[in-house]
């Protein structure tokens, strides 16, 4: 027995860490954040499933989440484990066969939103409860070290849907209740105990730059939520976090001026929070287009020269192409066909407005939808053909405004919108060329236009994605040739992972209420029984 | 005696108030009388009817020992007539339907109506209510600093169970037992421990083909894989093919701390317990 226990102990001391270089080196075996890598690609360096001979991609196992409906997280793997969470939830999963290994809840929340997913880093595994709880978990026990309230729920509206960002020593988190007039902040919290080590408002307090941009609308509840995760560049230590619309949403008379910092990207310093750059992309918004989709990351020749860019299918139907360090706007083109919002960007990146967008009480046509042209679904970048892959939706919606200030805390948006002649729009995967902004190719889906599920670019040249129609779909990422699907017989609000175990490459995405997971086919093995007995 | 007597004249308090409010309800209507008569409705609610201060959960136990015991145990463990003490029947059971079997008994048993103050059967609902509690709302038996000093000291529970962060990993993390276990199923955890029904922490020695051997609880089993927790905290994923025999341990790891703990150490580790809770209790 003590000998037992000192090789335990030996072994203990070799045991693997989730390390920051092995986030910052990006998604291999492990899917180690939300989106794979730091930057947002979602793009796995796998190569075991190629056009090729995904048509004999099967099943592997399905994971049930009990009581889920409406599951949004990304799975993280990290050594064979996948960690898995639903609101005030996080289960840790073996990656192989889908059996669980343990799970935590938080019984004591009063509130159930949907939660997109946990961050992993060392020997622990953090995730937010619904109430703006950063919890620490040890990642192999589920045991909890810590659960550390960093916004109020019940005091300032705030509320988290988001999957936490761990960086090397810290951990940036940011609330939702954009729509319910709150005021939005990023936060960082130290990943070791979760004491907060810097925030960002942003909606600037009175006096500061940008409360101008406000006319005299009370700044604490200008909205500019900041719901979902950002990215990070660990070269330039910096944060890119968007932030959500202004409130009251439709109403726009009360707050004239850009609103700032709503609708905006955010580049902040990881070390101290402070605003390096930001770049609006809807001033003044009066349609609910938030600039929640992820921020994507990568490095492009841009007329001669490589450039660190930031990619962004904004929910106003423009695609932005921005420099990342300066902030500078370099393109914007719409990925819509539909866009009758604005003629075009000029030349320092502001959208040139067409007369009568403001929704009115009788009701404004206007496209993109109040959904936007895309959403917090995921893109996907693969480098090997240079294409962002963005779940896109053209719909246009009747908008309409109640012309007085809604109570604030109330989560309501101060008006509404519905599609045009209660006709849902389409969902489409479109690949994006983002130096030019143009379309290479369009995948078209069914469905009722429902969808909240997005997209994996693989090496192995495959893309995968949820359709709008509870199906995953293969495509070729080339040229958007449908290579397999197979139908969960759920609606997909969730966005797929590729990881490997034990040489297997396997592809994950949460379903309405189930985890699914598909590899190569393999014949079963059939399994001896292991001899056991009862003994000490 | 104090006790005794003091009981006595609130009896007579409640009958006075009773024939009040008979007068009362004749001028005011029923639902104004018994809003005017109960001091502690605004504070609990109508589906609240249990009164759960420390006066009322000892004036409650006093009414159960005279008018319950005999049929429900004298700590509600159950004899003729159901456990009181825990379980889904009364821990699942909303407080207007336990009120109603009180005052209306139950048809079809030997459960009969107990003719009784609306306040004294929300007494009763108080002290049965606060049998099966959660540990973190009962009254502490005993010195839960002396208990934290024996958790990780003498009794060794460290070594096993976690609290935050502290402590070992073996048995299941304790850090928000408080509020998910009564002080009588802690107790009788700590008295004579059970393997758990669904088979977790189950102690188990694994031999590989390789000739390895791994030692640790079982977080999860099946005919084809093991996940098995060593004492480091560390996991091993196992598939059975590469397994040669798998050995259970012979009941619980957890010992009985029966002999090996006093009564009051005891009451001690559990006013210890009861304080770990992961959000502040209500009477922090």
């Amino acid at each position: 027995m003590r000998a037992i226990a000192l090789i335990l102990a030996a072994a203990a001391a070799l045991t693997a860490q989730v390390r920051y270089e092995d986030i910052v080196k990006g998604p291999g075996v492990n899917w180690l954040t939300y989106m794979g890598d730091y930057g947002g690609q979602r793009h796995s360096p796998l190569t075991q499933i190629t056009p090729a001979n995904v048509a004999n991609m099967s099943p592997k196992w399905t994971y049930h989440v009990p009581g889920a409906n409406h599951l949004e997280a990304t799975p993280l793997v990290y050594d064979g484990v996948m960690y898995m969470t639903d609101a005030n939830q996080i289960h840790a999963i073996d990656a192989r066969s889908g059996r669980r290994i343990w799970v935590y809840r938080d019984g004591a929340v009063k509130r159930q939103s949907p939660n997109r997913g946990a961050a992993l880093l060392g020997n622990k595994v953090f995730f937010l409860t619904s109430d703006c709880h950063l919890v620490a978990l040890d990642r192999r026990t589920g045991a909890l070290l810590w659960s550390k309230e960093y916004a109020s729920l019940e005091k300032d509206g705030h509320f988290a849907t988001m999957a936490p960002l761990a960086l090397k020593d810290r951990v940036i988190v940011g609330v939702g209740g954009g729509d319910g007039g709150i005021r939005g902040v990023v936060i960082a919290l130290s990943a070791e105990t979760g004491d907060e080590l810097w925030r960002f408002w942003t909606v600037p307090a009175k006096g500061e730059p940008g409360s101008e941009t406000w006319s005299e609308f009370p700044l604490e509840y200008g909205g500019g939520a900041t719901w979902m995760n950002g990215t990070y560049d660990a070269q330039t230590n910096t944060v890119y976090w968007a932030a959500g619309n202004p409130w009251p949403d439709q109403f726009g008379k009360p707050r004239r001026g850009d609103n700032l910092y709503t609708c905006s990207m955010l580049a902040l310093d990881g070390a101290t929070g402070k605003l390096k750059w930001y770049f609006q992309f809807t001033p003044h918004d009066t349609h609910d287009w938030d600039a929640q989709s992820i921020p994507v990351l990568v490095d492009l020749p841009w007329k001669g020269t490589t450039r660190k860019v930031l990619l962004h299918a904004n929910r106003n139907g423009f695609f932005y192409l921005l420099d990342r360090v300066t902030g500078e706007f370099l393109s914007g083109t719409p990925f819509i066909d539909k866009l009758n919002w604005a003629s075009g960007i000029d030349a320092k990146g502001r959208p040139i407005e067409l007369p009568n967008i403001e929704p009115t009480p009788a009701g404004r046509y206007i496209c993109p939808s109040l959904r936007g042209a895309s959403n917090w679904m995921s893109p996907a970048f693969n480098p090997q053909t240079g294409l962002l892959y963005v779940p896109t939706l053209e719909q246009c919606d009747v908008y309409t405004v109640s012309e007085t200030v809604p109570e604030p805390k109330k989560e309501i948006m101060g008006g509404g919108s519905e599609p045009h002649n209660g006709l849902p729009g389409k969902f489409y995967l479109r690949a994006i060329d983002p130096l030019t902004g143009k379309r290479k190719w369009e995948y078209p889906m069914t469905g009722g236009a429902e969808s909240w599920a997005g997209a994996v670019s693989t090496a192995g040249g495959v893309i995968f994605f949820g359709d709008d129609d509870g199906q995953m779909v293969a495509v070729d990422a080339k040229s958007g040739h449908h290579l397999w699907h197979y139908t969960m017989g759920q609606n997909i609000t969730a966005s797929p992972i590729v990881f490997s175990v034990d040489g297997k490459q396997y592809v994950s995405i949460a379903a309405a209420a189930d985890v699914y997971t598909f590899g190569l086919f393999e014949p079963a093995k059939p399994t001896p029984l292991v001899p056991t007995r009862t003994g000490n | 005696m104090r006790k005794g007597s003091s009981c006595a004249a609130r009896y007579h308090k409640i009958q006075m108030l009773r024939c009040f409010r008979i007068v009362t309800a004749l001028v005011l209507g029923l639902a104004a009388a018994s809003a005017w008569e109960d001091p502690h409705k605004k504070d609990v609610g109508d589906k609240n009817l249990a009164l759960r201060t420390p006066e009322a959960i000892a004036a409650g136990g006093a009414l159960f020992a005279s008018a319950c015991a005999g049929c429900h145990g004298r700590k509600g463990e159950g004899g003729r007539g159901p456990r009181l003490n825990e379980g889904y029947t009364i821990q699942g059971a909303p407080d207007d339907r336990l009120f109603s079997s009180i005052k209306n008994g139950v048809k079809g048993t030997s459960m009969p109506p107990f003719d009784l103050p609306e306040i004294q059967i929300r007494e009763l609902l108080g002290f049965v209510r606060n049998l099966s509690a959660p540990a973190a709302e009962a009254p502490a038996p005993g010195n839960a600093e002396a208990g934290s000093a024996l958790f990780y000291g003498k009794a060794g529970c460290g070594g096993c169970h976690s609290i935050r962060g502290r402590g070992g990993s073996l048995g299941p993390d304790l850090t928000n037992v408080g509020a998910e276990r009564s002080l009588l199923r802690l107790r009788a955890t700590i008295m004579a421990p059970r393997l758990l029904p669904s088979g977790d922490y189950r102690g188990a020695r694994l031999t590989l083909k390789s000739g390895k051997t791994l030692e640790g609880v079982l977080r999860s089993a099946t005919n084809y894989e093991y996940q098995l927790q060593s004492a480091d905290g560390n996991l091993h994923r196992l598939a059975a093919e590469d397994l040669k025999e798998v050995v259970y341990r012979e009941g619980p790891v957890m010992p009985s701390f029966a002999n090996r703990l006093s009564a009051t150490e005891i009451d001690d580790i559990l006013s210890f317990l009861a304080r770990q809770t992961v959000r502040p209790r209500v009477s922090d």
